[in-house]
């Protein structure tokens, strides 16, 4: 059975869960409608071939129930590395269906990209999202692990726009298109994180608003935020600040253009809350807060989903 | 079956600096199979790529990160250089293969255990993190408890080292730490030495030993 495609709840904005911003979440309970939670982190996975695969962390779920304080939890996943070529593992599918069935996600995402690769006899776990190419290829490999996906835990799943680095060279598409076309035939949602369009665009010298023009934002789920460095020469994907000036006008463009919103969730490393402070953080969920309640107002929706 | 290789390539292009070298002298030529030309075309250009640096870059903050993580201690007391250069040895040997933080810290313990390093104080304090490792890993049933022999003072040892000092003239002190674990309860450490009974080894203790240490970790 199909799951329909971006039947979310409107939940509004959202914090991705890391342990070192339990007070924030505390403190802005009116700024904050729901959790994110990276699900792999509420479990240690002992390896394929153990008799019992998974052990949960109750410590971990018990903190993340405290710190949530009722608010729904959404699960972004950072595991199933959907794109890696020789490798579906539909253990960690079903592993996320049982935390789902416990913390009663609404929807469930992961990345557009893979980290696990063969080497020698076992995988190679690289940590970083690696890019896949945008390639006919490519969209047969995912449609119908999406599609398992979408059987083995009945809620939306949503995959997440990548950050890259390099690009692969001569793609049969572009992103827009690869995009859009992954979700019309999959049946897919997008979490469409607008800071990976901005730092590929600030690297890679393109327009982020032209791509995002060029998306079909109806498969829009969720949008993510968040701030990021420069680094040798690069600006980094870090999690590291509040939101930048150019996202957040990428943002007021989008999220009203979106129909099928669920949520608008703002990323930032636990590492980084004391040295950027409560006081921006907070100042950046109440103006979260204030487009989400603008953006979604019904007349302005209406208004901007008119075609140009 | 050719997509397979090419994503291994590129993983290896990312972890191991050699085969990128060798992919940027030589192009094609230096690439396994089997891959179509276009993908070998791509590897080769990416190879030249300076993003794929970038990528390098954070692929090793992803792996340190998880050793400074977990052997706080042991990476503070080897020192940025050396520990560095043991890093890079243990890399070399051994590719990056589980998302769990723990597997990897406790390779890089058994891989420093056979080193031929200087420091006095060393073995002790890598015991410590191994056995705190081992007391904390997720599994089935009860951990088994631990014990490290220390021949300098542990309170002193530990306590410097977690309060982001470099010990040095740490008094003898030959004992034992014993350590155990129930359930989701902290881990406990007890201090047995010849000449006084055991006694509780934990932050507060710690806090009031000689010398102010404090943040021995538990």
């Amino acid at each position: 059975m199909r799951v329909p495609t971006l039947a979310l709840p409107r939940l509004g904005v959202g914090l991705a869960y890391q342990a070192p911003l339990a007070p924030l979440l505390a403190a802005a309970r009116a700024e904050l409608d729901y959790v994110e939670v990276v699900p792999d982190i509420l479990w240690t996975d002992l390896g394929q071939g153990e008799d019992v695969r998974y052990v949960d962390d109750c410590a971990g779920r018990r903190a993340l129930e405290q710190a949530s304080r009722g608010r729904p939890v959404v699960a972004h996943g950072i595991g199933l590395s959907i794109g890696s070529a020789g490798l579906f593992d539909t253990a960690h599918v079903d592993q996320v269906e049982r935390w789902r069935r416990r913390l009663g996600f609404p929807w469930h995402s992961d990345h557009l990209a893979f980290h696990l690769a063969e080497h020698g006899d076992g995988l190679m776990n690289v940590g970083i999202t690696l890019p896949m190419p945008r390639d006919r290829e490519s969209i047969e490999l995912l449609v119908p692990r999406i599609r398992e996906v979408q059987q083995r835990v009945p809620v939306p799943f949503l995959l997440e726009n990548n950050v890259y680095y390099f690009d692969i060279p001569a793609c049969e598409m572009d992103e827009p298109t690869f995009l859009n076309t992954l979700c019309r035939e999959s049946g897919c949602g997008l979490v469409l994180d607008l800071h990976n369009i901005y730092t590929n665009a600030r690297n890679h010298g393109f327009d982020a608003r032209a791509l995002v023009a060029e998306l079909e934002l109806e498969h829009v789920g969720e949008i993510h935020v968040a701030g990021g460095m420069e680094l040798d020469g690069f600006y980094l994907d870090a999690h590291s600040d509040t939101i930048p000036e150019p996202v957040w006008s990428l943002l007021e463009w989008t999220l009203p253009r979106c129909p099928n919103l669920g949520g608008v969730t703002f990323e930032l490393f636990g590492s980084w809350f004391e040295s950027v402070g409560d006081a921006r953080v907070s100042a950046d969920l109440r103006r979260l807060r204030a487009l989400w309640t603008t953006a979604t107002r019904p007349a302005r929706r209406s208004a901007v989903a008119e075609p140009a | 079956m050719t997509a397979l290789a090419f994503q291994t390539a590129l993983a290896r292009l990312i972890v191991e600096p050699e085969f990128r070298d060798a992919v940027r002298a030589e192009g094609t030529a230096a690439l396994p199979g089997p891959l179509t030309p276009r993908e070998a075309s791509r590897l080769a250009t990416i190879a030249g790529d300076r993003g794929l640096d970038m990528n390098r870059t954070l692929h090793k903050g992803f792996r340190l990160g998880k050793l400074r993580a977990l052997l706080p201690l042991t990476c503070s007391l080897l020192a940025p250089a050396r520990l560095a250069r043991e890093v890079a040895a243990f890399w070399g040997a051994n590719p990056p293969s589980s998302f769990s933080f723990l597997p990897e810290a406790l390779e890089f313990c058994a891989f420093l255990e056979q080193r031929p390093l200087r420091s006095v104080y060393l073995a002790e304090v890598l015991a410590y993190e191994r056995a705190t490792l081992e007391l904390e890993r997720a599994r089935l049933g009860p951990a088994p408890p631990q014990s490290v022999r220390f021949r300098h003072d542990p309170v002193r040892l530990l306590g410097t080292l977690a309060a982001g000092r470099r010990p040095r003239s740490v008094p003898e002190r030959p004992c034992l730490l014993l350590g155990s674990k129930e359930g989701d309860a902290p881990t406990r450490w007890t201090l047995v030495d010849a000449v006084s009974p055991p006694r509780r080894y934990d932050r507060e203790s710690a806090a009031a030993a000689p010398g102010g240490t404090k943040g021995i970790p538990t």
